[in-house]
């Protein structure tokens, strides 16, 4: 009685799992082909290209990038409008999807709609939308010196702070769906047990709450940090030449400068980044949630 | 069961006057409850009874309109769950996924800032009770359901809990393993001296686990007691009819006499226990195992009709009998469940100091 022993779930059917195989991947085909061809080859140019100049092989454009006090602060602007983007679409987005989560009816409808209508109107409305308001005789300052809290305008567009709220205002919906989905998934009995184990509310949360929602967190780092370190537009829109980035550097270097190798490497460093970085959340999640 | 029950002064957990309504439905109307120490007593009813909101107030998970909870002589009723050291065993277990087996032992001594050797000394203890101290290192999701229910119970012992709280603890597990359950269950609380209120709906399992019964409808206690005297003496018709079997057949008072009512039927006149003035419209009933094949020297109620159906059941067989507008449901073994056959004419009787009565409900009842 005391022992049952758990093995390894196997099939039942022996004959099957070569043919289910087979199955597979060929459900899968069809999304592999379009990967490869619009994907996989276009890196493959990409990575060609950067290294390919004058007929030899040469890491010289790197050298460029990575060597370079004027280009490693590109990489660093790319970097550091990511990571504050990450973070406060973390802070905001957090404690966002779980009232989302908790909400009911009417008002959980409400709520999703503000969150998907935004992603229907294109990053370049939205954009435009930021400059508008953010301007010198804008809404916002309009409305703080009919208030009296300010006499002049402040300079707010074109500056790193207006970079940084469209920037979260533009990709918050991506922090916030992949949290989302698993706070809703999350069985509200753990935080009973918790609690009827000693836990207060904050022991709970850290202990079981947050190390249960790690996967959707993981996402939607993942997620902002991708679009916020490429992002090209709304650099270009809130702040312009005043804050070069990775993205606009690939964009000069291919539009302006005719220099397509160097604009490859750029590209390639900037995939290096993102690679990484969701690598890097991935195993410290696994880290962190595993015990 | 030796105890004594419903003794004031050793009272372990005390439930007075508990009310709570959601929106305009009263769940709990002015419970009272009082479970002395070691004891288990289980909360039976249908769903929506209330069983489960009561057991939640005594957690501290739910909030009641009005009353008051005491544990150990101290009382809990504004103690968030967190400081009223009880513990609770989920319906589908809620084990931490993320966390071990003992991950999941330990979590109520590690949140308490026990020191790490006596927690692995708590665990082991509380894993070897279950019969699961080989699976320490095991994560949740490679358990069965058997192992998941030992691990939540594990989980739930490792505090030394004042009150353990087991709501619908067993219903997931199949038959044949609940039954196994059960009995390990009563072991292992038998072993530790625990109080505990134990949530079902399974009148079986209420039956076999229980020292004494709270049976529940409408968020009222209907009748509390011993699981025998609940099963041979029901206090009421809703408890009758929601432990056991039996025959009922409706009737009007016509005598009464030293506790024993003459009653008017359709099926003639009969006999029950029950101080009713004449009169009175009442519903008397009968176990199925009281009734008999009746032989000419019987005294007792008497009744005749056409055999319906019979349920083989092994050593027993359940017998349907119309009798006018009244169904006997008599359990017959050997020769004379041999002798009913569907169609057969039977003549049964039973005990009037088996036959109880009740005041008839509303003709909408």
């Amino acid at each position: 009685m005391s022992a049952i022993t758990v093995g390894p779930i196997t099939s039942a059917a022996p004959a099957s799992p070569n043919r289910e195989r087979w199955i597979a991947a060929g459900f899968a085909a069809p999304a592999m082909l379009i990967l490869l061809a619009l994907f996989v080859v276009p890196l493959g140019f990409l990575l060609a290209g950067s290294v390919l100049t004058g007929g030899g092989v040469s890491l010289a454009e790197y050298a460029k990038l990575l060597g370079t006090s004027y280009y490693l602060g590109v990489i660093w602007n790319s970097l550091r409008l990511a990571l504050l983007t990450t973070l406060i679409a973390f802070a905001i987005g957090y404690p966002a999807a779980f009232a989302l989560a908790r909400a009911t009816g009417a008002v959980r409808s409400l709520l999703l709609a503000t969150l998907f209508l935004p992603l229907a109107a294109s990053v370049i409305v939205k954009a435009f939308a930021w400059t508008i308001l953010l301007r010198s005789d804008g809404l916002v300052n309009t409305v703080l010196i009919t208030l009296g809290i300010i006499r002049e305008p402040i300079r707010m567009i074109f500056t790193e702070t207006a970079l940084i709220i469209g920037s979260v205002n533009i990709f918050l919906p991506f922090m916030i769906l992949p949290i989302y989905s698993v706070v809703a998934q999350l069985d509200r009995r753990m935080t009973d047990a918790a609690a009827t184990l000693g836990a207060s509310p904050v022991v709970a949360f850290l202990r079981v709450t947050l190390p249960l929602t790690i996967p959707g967190i993981v996402a939607g780092v993942a997620l902002v940090f991708s679009l916020s370190v490429s992002a090209y537009v709304v650099p270009t829109l809130l702040i312009g030449e005043r804050y070069p980035t990775l993205a606009s550097t690939i964009a000069k270097a291919y539009l302006l400068a005719r220099q397509p190798a160097f604009g490859a490497a750029a590209g390639v460093v900037l995939l290096v980044i993102a690679i990484a970085v969701i690598t890097l959340s991935t195993r410290l999640a696994r880290f962190g949630g595993g015990r | 069961m030796s105890r004594n029950d419903s003794d004031g002064a050793a009272s372990h957990l005390v439930v007075s006057q508990i009310s709570k309504r959601f929106g305009t439905t009263a769940v709990l109307d002015r419970i009272d409850l009082s479970i002395g120490r070691g004891e288990l007593v289980t909360l039976l009813g249908p769903s929506g009874c209330g069983k489960t909101t009561l057991l939640r107030i005594v957690a501290g998970l739910a909030t009641p309109d009005g009353g008051s909870v005491a544990i150990a002589g101290r009382d809990v009723t504004r103690t968030p769950p967190h400081r009223r050291n009880v513990g609770v065993v989920f319906q589908n277990y809620a084990l931490f996924p993320h966390l071990t087996v003992g991950g999941n032992v330990a979590f109520g001594l590690r949140v308490r800032g026990r020191p790490r050797a006596d927690i692995a000394k708590a665990v082991q203890r509380a894993l070897s009770l279950v019969h699961l101290d080989h699976l320490t290192e095991r994560p949740i999701s490679a358990l069965s359901g058997g192992q998941q229910q030992r691990v939540a119970l594990a989980r739930a012992l490792a505090v030394e809990p004042d009150v353990l709280l087991f709501d619908e603890a067993l219903s997931a597990l199949d038959r044949k393993l609940r039954e196994e359950m059960q009995g390990e269950l009563r072991r292992i609380l038998r072993e530790i001296g625990a109080t505990a209120i134990f949530v079902t709906h399974d009148q079986d399992e209420a039956l076999t686990m229980s020292d004494r019964i709270a049976v529940m409808n409408g968020g009222r206690i209907e009748h509390l007691a011993a699981p025998h005297a609940i099963y041979a003496r029901p206090a009421t018709l809703f408890t009758l009819g929601f432990v056991g079997l039996s025959t009922r057949i409706r009737g009007t008072v016509v005598g009464s006499d030293a506790g024993v009512v003459t009653v008017d039927t359709s099926v003639g006149r009969l006999q029950a226990m029950g101080q009713f003035v004449p009169g009175s419209a009442i519903v008397m009933a009968a176990r199925p195992e009281n009734l008999r094949p009746a032989s000419d020297s019987t005294d007792g109620n008497c009744v005749s009709g056409r055999v319906r159906s019979v349920v083989f059941q092994g050593s027993r067989s359940l017998v349907e009998v119309d009798a006018g507008e009244a169904t006997l449901l008599a359990e017959l073994t050997g020769a004379a469940a041999m002798g009913a056959v569907p169609g057969s004419d039977i003549r049964l009787s039973w005990p009037v100091a088996e036959t109880f009565a009740y005041p008839a409900p509303g003709p909408s009842a």
